[in-house]
């Protein structure tokens, strides 16, 4: 019986202590933080568009790609969304070229070019269609699809030219967007980009 | 009194305990190395390990029950038996000291886990070039952050830990002058907008950017390279009645920001943050390979620290094994991303790091006096057989 008091007490002090570790509302004062800059809607991510990510790792595509960038591109910070960032600035104004990746096929092919077709006010493809339109682009062990879509944005003519790189568990996206004329010309320059993603 | 310590002593000095105990601890460990698959290393080290009991859920309910002993009790119990065992049986003599130190250190070696268990922080801080911050991140939790930002010197931070979320716990803290009431959360969710202009969101958001999100729940992940993402719908509820609805998430990139009260306010679900009295600025992140090849050669940051209060400003390099010590931490480089422009420091706090060494180190001299004596005393029966004349 006695052994029984003892084996209860030590129970007993042992999950008293297992309550001892519990967080709780807290209030602290730091020195006054600016905000991050707001990503513009056209700004957004793939598969969670317009809602870039703060800035900690969080789940996206697993796999590591490097390339090389032409020199007048110049590189943006990241969130933790976007695997690269880059703005090409011309006489024409301003475009983006973000670099995302996602696991899974993120809703499938069809669906993420018809967005990014609605971001530039151009009407959904059927899958015929689309498969008309797609170029392949063979570039060492990885296959490219891309897709080259002229639209308007707020009255103005916007082009897109996507590659997207479909992986076993995951899918990348490298999407340019900006104004028809600059991304039009710097289409050579992104051809030659796209090629330079290699893995390793 | 004699009585009850002699019963207490006879139950804990048992060799009996010692070997139920050992029995449980290895039970113990092959049941958690089977979970581990679906709840990861984190998981099963919270549920199976750093617990006294493993707890399970009751079936439809949310009621834990214990179903089995957990490391702290398995542990704690062999260190109490281990550590009376000693008291009991200890007697000083230099024939017995092996013995004494090789338990000394088993018993430095349960301390040491036990502390770390207890007070061991890893965080993670990630830097894009030229960045600067004073906190790092963690990657397991996530806290709600209601910021005043009236002041134009500080932010003043009232912070609620996720947990509160999850169970829908209102929250009045007198620093706020409103309640923050959780109405909906989900712990891993992806967030769509819907800004196509044919798709009505029907949503209880009724501020800022969270009218125009989907939540899509997702199911939690424990995979050790990826971490869940969880989105909340939070009222603010003042005296005067509703402030409105907003989701909150990190994946929202900012803050939102509304005025109450004459006053500016910010609120976001972001990563839970531990502020430090200095920041790190990330100079430049340079990731070598051997030439012609892809093939990793070294991956270094080049940091710059700087006190608060300007008593440390200093340039510092980071590469793997060569961490930076600071402050009770130690910032590794523990990753890489952005094409090589953006640094990820692991940041760990383990005041009893030191502890499984210095356990070693005695163990393995209590092993080495133990066989040395026997060593000794052996080959003093073979002289001494040997000196016998036939």
């Amino acid at each position: 019986m006695r052994r029984c008091h003892f084996i209860s007490a030590a129970l007993a002090v042992l999950t008293l202590l297992a309550g001892c570790s519990d967080t709780q509302v807290e209030n602290y004062r730091v020195p006054k933080e600016s905000l991050p800059p707001a990503p513009a809607l056209s700004d957004s991510a793939d598969a969670t568009p317009a809602v870039d990510m703060a800035s900690t790792a969080v789940p996206t595509g697993s796999e590591k790609f490097s390339w090389t960038a032409p020199t007048h591109w110049s590189a943006k910070p990241t969130g933790a969304m976007r695997k690269g960032s880059y703005a090409i600035t011309g006489p024409e104004g301003e475009a983006d070229l973000s670099i995302t990746a996602f696991p899974g096929d993120t809703g499938g092919l069809l669906a993420n070019i018809n967005r990014w077709r609605g971001q530039i006010s151009l009407p959904p493809q059927s899958t015929a269609q689309l498969e008309s339109e797609l170029q392949q682009l063979e570039s060492g062990p990885l296959h490219f699809e891309i897709v080259d879509i002229a639209g308007t944005a707020n009255g103005a003519p916007v082009r897109i030219i996507g590659a997207v790189l479909a992986r076993p568990d995951e899918t990348w996206f490298f999407k340019f967007m900006g104004p028809d004329a600059l991304v039009a010309k710097e289409k050579a320059a992104f051809m030659v980009f796209i090629q330079s993603v290699t893995s390793y | 009194m004699r009585e009850p310590w002699k019963s207490f002593r006879d139950f804990f000095v048992s060799l009996k305990l010692t070997v139920v105990l050992m029995a449980l601890s290895i039970v113990l460990v092959f049941w958690a190395t089977l979970a581990q698959v679906q709840l990861g290393i984190w998981g099963v080290q919270e549920k199976f390990f750093r617990a006294f009991f493993v707890l399970q859920r009751i079936p439809g309910t949310d009621i834990p029950f214990p179903v089995f002993p957990g490391g702290y009790f398995i542990g704690g119990l062999l260190l109490i038996n281990l550590v009376v065992s000693h008291i009991s049986r200890f007697k000083l003599s230099w024939r017995k000291s092996g013995i004494f130190l090789t338990h000394l250190g088993i018993i430095v070696l349960l301390l040491g886990e036990l502390f770390t268990g207890l007070w061991q922080e890893e965080y993670q801080m990630r830097l894009d070039e030229g960045e600067t911050k004073n906190y790092s991140e963690s990657y397991l939790f996530n806290e709600l952050a209601i910021i005043d930002a009236s002041d134009p010197q500080f932010d003043d931070v009232v912070v609620v830990p996720e947990k509160f979320l999850a169970r829908g716990q209102t929250v009045q803290h007198p620093k706020l002058p409103f309640r923050i009431v959780p109405r909906m959360y989900y712990s891993n969710a992806a967030l769509q907008l819907q800004d196509d202009g044919q798709t009505t969101v029907t949503t209880p958001v009724t501020r800022d950017i969270g009218t125009r999100l989907k939540t899509i729940s997702m199911p939690r992940t424990y995979k050790p390279n990826e971490r869940n993402l969880p989105t909340a719908y939070v009222e603010l509820v003042s005296a005067d009645g509703t402030l409105g609805t907003w989701l909150v998430s990190p994946q929202l990139v900012q803050p939102q920001t509304f005025e109450y009260a004459g006053r500016q306010w910010r609120i976001a679900l972001r990563f839970e943050r531990k502020y430090k009295p200095y920041a790190l600025t990330l100079i430049n992140f340079s990731h070598d390979r051997y030439a012609g090849t892809d093939i990793p050669k070294n991956f270094s940051c080049r940091i710059q620290l700087t006190t608060l209060d300007g008593s440390d400003d200093r340039e510092v390099l980071i590469y793997m094994n060569n961490p930076l010590r600071y402050a009770g931490l130690t910032f590794y480089q523990a990753g890489f991303d952005n094409n090589d422009r953006t640094t990820i420091l692991q940041i760990v706090r383990n005041p009893s790091w030191t502890l499984p060494y210095i356990a070693c180190a005695l163990m393995a001299l209590g092993l080495l006096v133990q066989f040395g004596f026997s060593l000794i005393a052996f080959i003093g029966k073979r002289r001494a057989a040997a000196a016998i004349p036939a």
